[in-house]
């Protein structure tokens, strides 16, 4: 026989033991799992989303008149005092109204009374992918309006705005359940092996006396914490999968979903949950063994 | 195999189970400790297998001074100690054989070199037909028998026996001091408290009494 057969032998017999504590642990693990993947699914989905939408972001400038070629480049050397930025298009009034027009389709005739001047010229400004902040957005689009012959810049602020408190909440509640989901995992795991020690005492003595090494008998209650971590986190991530795909299939087609491009995690965050759950497992177990293991 | 030199033990409060105790016991010795009931012997016992410190003095087992032992040397040293406690110290929600097995499985024994000791000793102490029964389920004597299998199952160096035919009829108390002979014959090192003067008046071997935490008598090698 050797160290590892004797081990696994050893945890078999606990979880047999002592399998309804396990199941309680089991299930609270799965479930904190499940909780924290779910709101860091949402999470990682909208941070997706702002990426994708701030990568359609762009300032309109409207003027008050139309720009002459010398005031064109005063206006983009003026905008590129304030950052470098990825593209500036000056919008003549003309091409306003063709866009307009365009837009319009089949409906353009309404525009035929209007004199080919009535939109204002603009300026469409897209921002560096490293100008994404809201506040700097914002402080962006104050200098463009202070710009001289502005009339008023717009961005789609209120939307902007909504979004980016929203990020800021969920990672909030993101941050708030992950902690309180680790320690309750964690706090759960240690106080099973506490109970399954406290349980088996008489027997742990008898292993001590017989000359059974620290090693021989606390690797077993180390193994049933990894094991918790293990199991938990696959079932909890199974459930939230499942979840996801009953999201998917019931929410597909033109609706919010679609928008926000629903994916589930890729692998290596996947491995990093289940990493993690292990090792916070471990970790309660390890506390246990060493506050009421004593050899 | 055993050195004691001043070894005194005092629990709180003020209470001395043993006092200035000093003897040795040779390898492949087996000597007697009797006394009667609170003199000392079980706490001897335990001092020797360091289940318990001594307040002073010092203890040598196989050479090592036991009371400085930690973590691996001890359990290795542990390993090679077999113990028959008085309170048995058995698991009752396991069987005979489990109970027995767990001795030799800490030292990492093949399965079937396990399975073949436990059986040959179940048969020698005639607990073969409780191979698979409870040790909760067991009369006191069987219990106690089961526990001296456990204690000579790993085949130590030293066995340490408490009252070892304490619930035993005459022939049963024969087969166990059969036991104890066998592996005495072996090389063991044994010591047997006891107080039942029917298992060490007929033998040649040391005899030590205990009375109130001391040594009374001790008898001489080769008396």
């Amino acid at each position: 026989m050797n160290f590892w057969f004797a081990v696994f032998r050893q945890v078999g017999r606990n979880l047999r033991q002592t399998w309804a504590s396990q199941f309680m642990t089991f299930l609270t693990v799965s479930l904190s799992v499940l909780i924290f993947a779910f709101f860091y699914l949402i999470y990682t989905n909208m941070l997706g989303t702002g990426d994708r939408l701030s990568d359609d972001l762009r300032l309109i400038v409207y003027l008050e008149d139309e720009p002459g070629p010398q005031m064109q480049e005063q206006l983009r050397r003026k905008i590129k005092n304030f950052d470098d930025v990825e593209k500036i298009t000056f919008v003549s009034k003309e091409e306003a109204y063709d866009r307009f027009s365009k837009k319009l389709g089949n409906d353009s005739d309404v525009l035929a009374d209007m004199p080919k001047d009535f939109l204002p010229a603009s300026i469409e400004v897209v921002p560096l992918k490293t100008l994404r902040g809201y506040n700097q957005i914002k402080l962006f689009s104050e200098y463009l309006a202070n710009l001289p012959g502005t009339e008023k810049v717009q961005y789609g602020q209120e939307w902007v705005e909504r979004f980016y408190y929203f990020t800021r909440l969920l990672t909030i509640v993101v941050l708030l359940s992950g902690t309180l989901l680790i320690l309750t995992a964690t706090f759960m795991v240690a106080y099973t092996i506490r109970l399954t020690i406290l349980g088996r005492q008489d027997e742990l003595e008898l292993l001590k006396l017989v000359g059974a090494t620290n090693s021989y008998i606390r690797t077993p209650f180390l193994i049933e914490g990894i094991l918790q971590g293990f199991m938990g986190s696959i079932i909890g991530l199974f459930a939230l999968y499942g979840l996801f795909q009953w999201i998917s299939a019931h929410f597909a087609g033109p609706g919010l979903l679609n928008l926000f491009h629903f994916s589930f995690f890729p692998p290596i965050v996947i491995v990093l949950i289940i990493l993690s759950s292990i090792s916070l497992c471990s970790i309660g177990s390890y506390t246990s063994i060493r506050k009421f293991l004593r050899i | 195999m055993i050195e004691m030199i001043k070894v005194s033990r005092t629990y709180d409060p003020n209470i001395t189970a043993l006092s200035d105790i000093s003897f040795s016991i040779e390898t492949g010795e087996m000597f007697f400790l009797i006394g009667r009931s609170g003199a000392g012997k079980t706490t001897l016992l335990k001092l020797i297998c360091n289940m318990e410190i001594p307040s002073n003095g010092l203890i040598e087992v196989a050479g090592y001074n036991i009371n400085t032992l930690r973590g691996k040397d001890l359990a290795h040293l542990r390993q090679k100690i077999g113990v028959a406690y008085q309170d048995f110290k058995l698991l009752s929600d396991r069987t005979v054989a489990e109970n027995v097995a767990i001795a030799m499985e800490v030292s990492y024994k093949k399965p079937r070199a396990i399975r073949h000791r436990v059986k040959d000793l179940l048969e020698q102490l005639q607990l073969a037909d409780k191979h698979d029964i409870l040790t909760g389920e067991l009369s006191r004597g069987e219990q106690q028998r089961v526990a001296l299998a456990r204690s000579v199952a790993n085949s130590p160096r030293l066995i340490l026996v408490d009252e070892p035919t304490g619930n035993l009829d005459a022939s049963t108390t024969q087969r166990v001091m059969d036991l104890l002979t066998r592996s005495n014959k072996a090389g063991a090192t044994i010591v047997i408290a006891t107080h039942d003067a029917s298992i060490y008046q007929q033998s040649n071997h040391r005899i030590m009494e205990l009375r109130d935490g001391k040594i009374h008598s001790l008898t001489k090698r080769n008396q």
